[in-house]
């Protein structure tokens, strides 16, 4: 699992390459908590080379939704492959984060 | 067959016969000498065969004797030597004493009794030097190589030889083999340098031996001076000293027994030295046995202690040990804590930490105004690479005290230490694992009995069931409870996350689902009330997935929600359609607040016989062969399905684990699978 953060003005762009299990969301959980994230008004999440994400992976995603949402920082997640999506799905995640095709559209919700 | 012991008796019988015999010749000789005048004995090849069968049998029987003893030290041979022949000689000396005495007082001269006399000495040298002889074999041999081995018989051998020269009445002083004598003789000079036994007795043991030794060499010179004494005798009928052998093995005897005594006695200076490393050794040995022993550590820094002041001659010294962040003084000897207080105040001022020798204190200004009646002071410290255990004080009266010798033996004792520490704490280790693993295969069983075994059998319904735990404890869980005669509930869940966490939150949710559904509620209601309670007691990233299911067989049909669970795979016989069901449903502890209930959905559906419904986990769609990245997935699940919704519902759920084991290859096992294979059925009969 690599993870890269990439700054834009008020957004960061968090890129996941790997696998998202139980070891290396302990790292993904430490970039998150970074008090640092709290600064940008949007949180991008690349997840093109993202193959598979644990039940560790999406509590991580999770315990950070409430907190994000309350300091009005929009969580997007985009390129997400199919396979990752349905677990997504399943959990009925979708619902609650904002998962869109391409970085482009990502950038317009991120923008509204 | 003789045995060893038999052979013994006949060879003493032998020797005792062949002596008597030898004597009764020798008295016969002395008769004729007086009437005759003639100098040569009797029969002499008579008398030459019965001597030599008495050496013979008596040096055969010493050398039984001899190998048939087992004695666990060295001066026990010498002990047994002693005591066994060597002491002839004082015997010797005291009916010498009594002949002497005899004749000169009482006027008494006899030639039998003068003959008698002599040849009881005679029977005495030889059994002595037999003895002797053996004796020294085996201290000759001690720690033998092979060319040893092979000098000692050919030596053994060519000594025997000489005996051919008395059996054929040669004199062995003729200027043939005068010679090969001394050459011989030049030979036994050779083997009485082999004296390593010498060097394995300590002080203590030396000075016994050293009296031993004194008293056998004195039997020797004893015996030696019996025979020339009489050799003089004008009226002996025979002269013995005329035996090669004897007198070789006189000179093996006296010359081994000679060596042995001025190296022991040389070496009586030296022997504490050896004393010390060979306790040193013993102690490295115990420290690094201590483990098996089970010691504990305090036992091991006992032997530490005890062995370095020892080793090093110490005069005082402590030793510390790291608790924690504090230093415990554990072992002191002939030191005062209020000393040791200063020391350290001192060593702490002048930076000097460990591993630092100082053999001058007096030169040091500091250490000379604390007024110590020490002048040495070694400090070694007791740590590996990453832990330090102690440090260890030696202090000596002395200047110079502590030279490299020492140093270099007291640091393999602390190296030696900090193995054994090392290797003891491995061992408590590795208990406390075995503890760890034995509790977790308890907590194993426990939750095996938290997922049922049976479901109630029913004419309605078949139910298979299959669950593997990736480890001893798992996440996945389902579980059932009959609401009234025609109802029944059965839950499915996966609680994020493996290991014991997860076992204990799956147990939670069985508490809940037992609490809640006494009170008979909808599955969306249920998925509600279970997210409010699981929201008070999940970790923040914990999270649990579920779907429960309430079949109603009156009504043949069956309610259900879906918490974030895996979609549920349905079979309708009807229309002979493979189908998952597209339900929302959000994953209990995601949203910890009133607004779940906007994200759960309720699905009712009537069932037709034969319908087969396939509850699972993820562990099942996700499974992977070991390095692959493709996954068994929803769409291979749904085609198994396609293939085997005509069997009995066991054998559906046989065919899809495996296939599901075909796709993944055996023991690869990442996460707890569950399966569950729900089969309707046509006849009905309400109980």
């Amino acid at each position: 699992m690599k993870i890269t953060n990439e700054i834009k003005d008020s957004t960061i762009i968090i890129t996941l390459d790997g696998e998202l299990d139980a070891s290396s969301s302990v790292i993904l959980d430490e970039e998150l908590s970074n008090p640092e994230i709290m600064k940008f008004s949007k949180i991008l999440v690349n997840c093109e080379n993202l193959h598979y994400i644990s039940s560790a992976g999406l509590g991580v995603f999770i315990s950070h939704l409430q907190r994000f949402e309350d300091a009005q920082i929009k969580l997007i997640f985009f390129n997400m492959q199919d396979k990752v999506r349905n677990v997504f799905e399943i959990l009925g995640l979708d619902l609650l984060m904002t998962i869109v095709s391409n970085y482009e559209e990502a950038m317009t919700i991120a923008d509204e | 067959m003789l045995t060893k012991i038999n052979t013994t008796y006949l060879l003493i019988t032998t020797a005792v016969i062949s002596w008597a015999l030898l004597l009764a010749n020798l008295l016969l000789t002395a008769e004729s000498l007086q009437q005759q005048e003639l100098s040569e004995p009797m029969l002499p090849y008579i008398h030459n065969i019965l001597l030599v069968i008495f050496i013979v049998s008596v040096f055969l029987a010493q050398r039984n004797s001899v190998l048939n003893l087992r004695k666990t030290d060295f001066l026990g041979y010498l002990w047994h030597f002693f005591l066994k022949a060597a002491i002839g000689a004082y015997i010797a000396l005291a009916i010498y004493i009594a002949y002497v005495l005899s004749t000169d007082f009482i006027q008494i001269t006899s030639p039998v009794l003068l003959h008698l006399v002599y040849h009881t000495f005679f029977g005495l040298l030889v059994v002595f030097l037999g003895k002797g002889f053996y004796i020294w074999r085996q201290l000759l041999l001690y720690h033998k190589n092979k060319f040893l081995q092979i000098a000692w018989d050919w030596f053994e051998l060519l000594l025997f030889g000489t005996l051919l020269l008395t059996l054929l009445n040669f004199d062995y002083t003729s200027y043939i083999f005068l010679p090969l004598l001394a050459l011989l003789a030049f030979y036994i000079l050779f083997l009485c340098t082999n004296l390593k036994w010498v060097a394995y007795l300590n002080f203590n043991k030396k000075s016994r031996a050293l009296v031993l030794l004194g008293a056998i060499l004195l039997s020797c010179y004893i015996f030696l001076w019996f025979f020339y004494e009489f050799k003089s005798n004008t009226q002996l009928a025979t002269d013995y000293t005329h035996v090669g052998f004897l007198l070789l093995a006189m000179l093996f005897v006296g010359l081994y027994g000679l060596a042995a005594f001025l190296v022991s006695l040389f070496s009586l200076p030296t022997s504490s030295v050896f004393e010390q490393k060979s306790e040193d050794l013993l102690n490295f040995q115990r420290l690094s046995q201590s483990i098996q022993q089970g010691q504990s550590e305090q036992q091991v820094y006992d032997t530490v202690f005890d062995s370095t002041v020892k080793a090093s001659a110490a005069s005082a010294g402590w030793l510390e040990l790291d608790k924690g962040t504090e230093k415990q003084i554990s072992h002191m000897l002939n030191i005062t804590k209020e000393q040791i207080e200063r020391i350290r105040h001192l060593l702490l001022a002048f930076k000097y930490d460990t591993d630092h020798i100082n053999n001058n204190l007096d030169r040091n200004p500091g250490f000379k105004e604390l007024e110590l009646p020490w002048q040495s002071l070694v400090i070694l410290p007791i740590k590996s690479l990453k832990h330090q255990f102690g440090v260890l004080y030696l202090l000596k009266d002395i200047e110079n005290g502590f030279d490299r010798e020492t140093v270099n033996v007291l640091q393999t004792f602390t190296n030696q230490t900090t193995l054994t520490i090392e290797n003891l704490r491995l061992v408590a280790e590795s208990l406390q694992n075995e503890r760890y693993k034995e509790e977790l295969k308890i907590a194993s069983t426990v939750q095996e009995n938290l997922i049922p075994k049976t479901f109630p059998s029913d004419s309605w319904f078949e139910i298979s069931t299959h669950a593997i735990a990736a480890k001893e404890v798992g996440g996945d869980f389902y579980d059932f409870l009959q609401l009234s005669e025609s109802r029944i509930a059965i839950i499915i869940g996966d609680v994020s996350g493996k290991g014991i966490t997860a076992a204990f939150h799956m147990a939670q949710m069985k508490g809940i689902f037992h609490g809640l559904m006494q009170q008979d509620m909808a599955p969306s209601e249920f998925m509600r009330q279970a997210n409010s309670a699981l929201s008070r007691c999940l970790e923040r990233t914990s999270f649990i997935t579920s779907s429960l299911y309430i079949i109603d067989y009156r009504m043949k049909g069956f309610v259900f929600a879906r918490a974030g669970h895996c979609h549920t795979l349905y079979y309708n016989a009807m229309m002979q359609d493979t189908f998952y069901f597209q339900t929302d449903g959000l994953g209990l502890g995601i949203i910890r607040d009133q607004s779940y209930k906007n994200h759960i959905r309720e699905m009712f559906y009537d069932y037709n016989p034969s319908d087969v419904m396939v509850i699972y986990t993820d562990g099942i769609v996700e499974a992977r062969a070991e390095n692959s990245n493709e996954e068994y997935g929803e769409e291979r699940l749904r085609y198994m399905l396609e293939q085997c919704y005509h069997l009995e519902a066991e054998d559906i759920k046989f065919a899809i684990i495996n296939d599901l084991q075909t796709f993944t290859g055996p023991n690869t096992i990442y996460d707890d699978q569950t399966l569950l294979v729900i089969k309707f059925k046509a006849d009905q009969q309400t109980v």
